[in-house]
């Protein structure tokens, strides 16, 4: 493993576990716990970011409860199309970034469903199952009620975090981002 | 961090905890994952863990009224079991107190082997087993990177203030604070990343070979008999559910 990947990846993983612990301390409908693997995907590549994603969840797993390791796929889904994303020179502009971002929500919606359903009978995070919950009032079945509240929710999260992503690659310094040819790939440097 | 989970092998809490885990995974609902939950509770306050069982409540509260919520108030017909005047569903009821269970015994079984793990003791034992440096070092770098960059982040939070960031009830106010908040964080956090790589560079950190442990905790056969009791509690737990 090269330096600057060993540097990189508790850095990464520890944005995955602060930045979510932010979002969650403000009570906001998402998590924003995959910042950190998508940054390492873009920044490194995809082995990196799969190593980051599994890492998290091992360790977000450590201090909320291993069953949380079941989301481990979901990590993997994001590192894939963020490396993606970054080789498209998706993260270029806002509403690249944005477009990519709502992409990879749908993709993580639809798995994040299948997995709370069919492991947890819906009921995971309490965000998310807030508002499948709400779904499920207004007369949804529970599987249509968890899928509903995960693409809503999952949308939201992936967009937000992928224009967040763009900023900051944009931002970065030139003797910074030289070292990262798919992240200068990716913002089309 | 005291007690014997602190005192014991670091390998020791690590393995009873991931058996625990496993087993209330595989024990047959409700009694027993009930019994998982119960020996979880009565392992953690054997062995000092007694803030693990309480921040295990903490955490499985809210999941355990929106099981409640879920497949009792809003489960499928019949419904028989009624609690405050509200008829709950049987079966829904059934599988909230199985999750329920499952939920808390696994929580439980992390949070105290979380509280009572010291990352640079597990280093010392992983160099000393000869585990590959590399993948030691993220988990002790790791931790430490998360207590910094959350003491980074309170201190950030205070910084936008005086700055004026207001963060507001609504969902459109904390929305706003997000970047103001987030962003910071992770240009800090890339910066730095790419100082420490220069610093490891330097410090051969990514050599390959063995490496001699300081202070390598003591395997007592004690630690190693528990440690082959949990495997085989789960072959037992397991032949109790399946056999």
């Amino acid at each position: 493993m090269s330096p600057r990947l060993l540097a990189l990846i508790p850095a990464a993983i520890a944005i995955n576990l602060v930045v979510g612990q932010v979002a969650s301390e403000l009570a906001l409908p998402v998590y924003l716990d995959t910042l950190g693997t998508s940054l390492v995907a873009v920044l490194d590549g995809l082995s990196g970011g799969l190593l980051v994603g599994t890492l998290s969840q091992v360790l977000s797993g450590m201090l909320r409860g291993y069953v949380w390791l079941a989301f481990t796929p979901i990590q993997w889904l994001i590192a894939v199309l963020a490396a993606l994303a970054a080789a498209r020179g998706g993260f270029g502009t806002v509403p690249r970034s944005a477009a990519w971002g709502m992409a990879c929500g749908v993709a993580c919606g639809l798995t994040s469903a299948a997995i709370s359903f069919l492991l947890f009978g819906g009921v995971t995070a309490a965000g998310v199952t807030a508002v499948g919950a709400l779904f499920r009032s207004a007369g949804f079945s529970l599987p249509a009620a968890v899928t509903a509240a995960s693409m809503l929710t999952d949308i939201l999260d992936k967009s937000i975090s992928f224009i967040l992503l763009g900023s900051l690659l944009r931002s970065l310094p030139l003797r910074i981002l030289g070292r990262f040819p798919l992240a200068a790939r990716a913002v089309g440097r | 961090m005291s007690g014997l989970a602190h005192r014991a092998h670091p390998f020791t809490p690590a393995t009873v905890a991931l058996a625990l885990a496993v087993m209330a995974l595989v024990a047959p609902p409700p009694q027993g994952t009930l019994l998982v939950y119960v020996v979880t509770v009565g392992i953690a306050l054997l062995t000092g863990g007694i803030r693990g069982v309480i921040l295990g409540v903490v955490v499985c509260l809210p999941f355990w009224i929106l099981l409640v919520i879920m497949h009792g108030v809003m489960g499928d017909a019949p419904r028989a079991i009624a609690v405050l005047g509200v008829a709950l569903s049987t079966a829904g009821m059934a599988w909230a107190l199985e999750q329920g269970l499952r939920l808390a015994a696994i929580v439980t079984a992390s949070l105290v082997f979380a509280t009572s793990f010291d990352p640079h003791r597990f280093l010392q034992a992983a160099i000393a087993r000869g585990w590959r440096f590399d993948m030691a070092f993220l988990v002790v770098a790791t931790l430490d990177a998360a207590d910094r960059l959350r003491e980074q982040a309170v201190r950030l939070r205070e910084a936008q203030r005086t700055r004026g960031l207001r963060i507001g009830r609504s969902l459109l106010s904390k929305s706003r604070a997000i970047p103001a908040l987030v962003f910071p964080l992770m240009l800090m956090s890339v910066m730095e990343a790419d100082e420490r790589a220069l610093a490891l560079e330097t410090r051969g950190l990514t050599l390959v070979g063995p490496r001699t442990s300081i202070d390598p905790p003591h395997d007592r056969s004690i630690d190693r008999m528990i440690r082959w009791a949990a495997l085989l509690l789960v072959g037992a737990t397991a032949w109790w559910r399946f056999g």
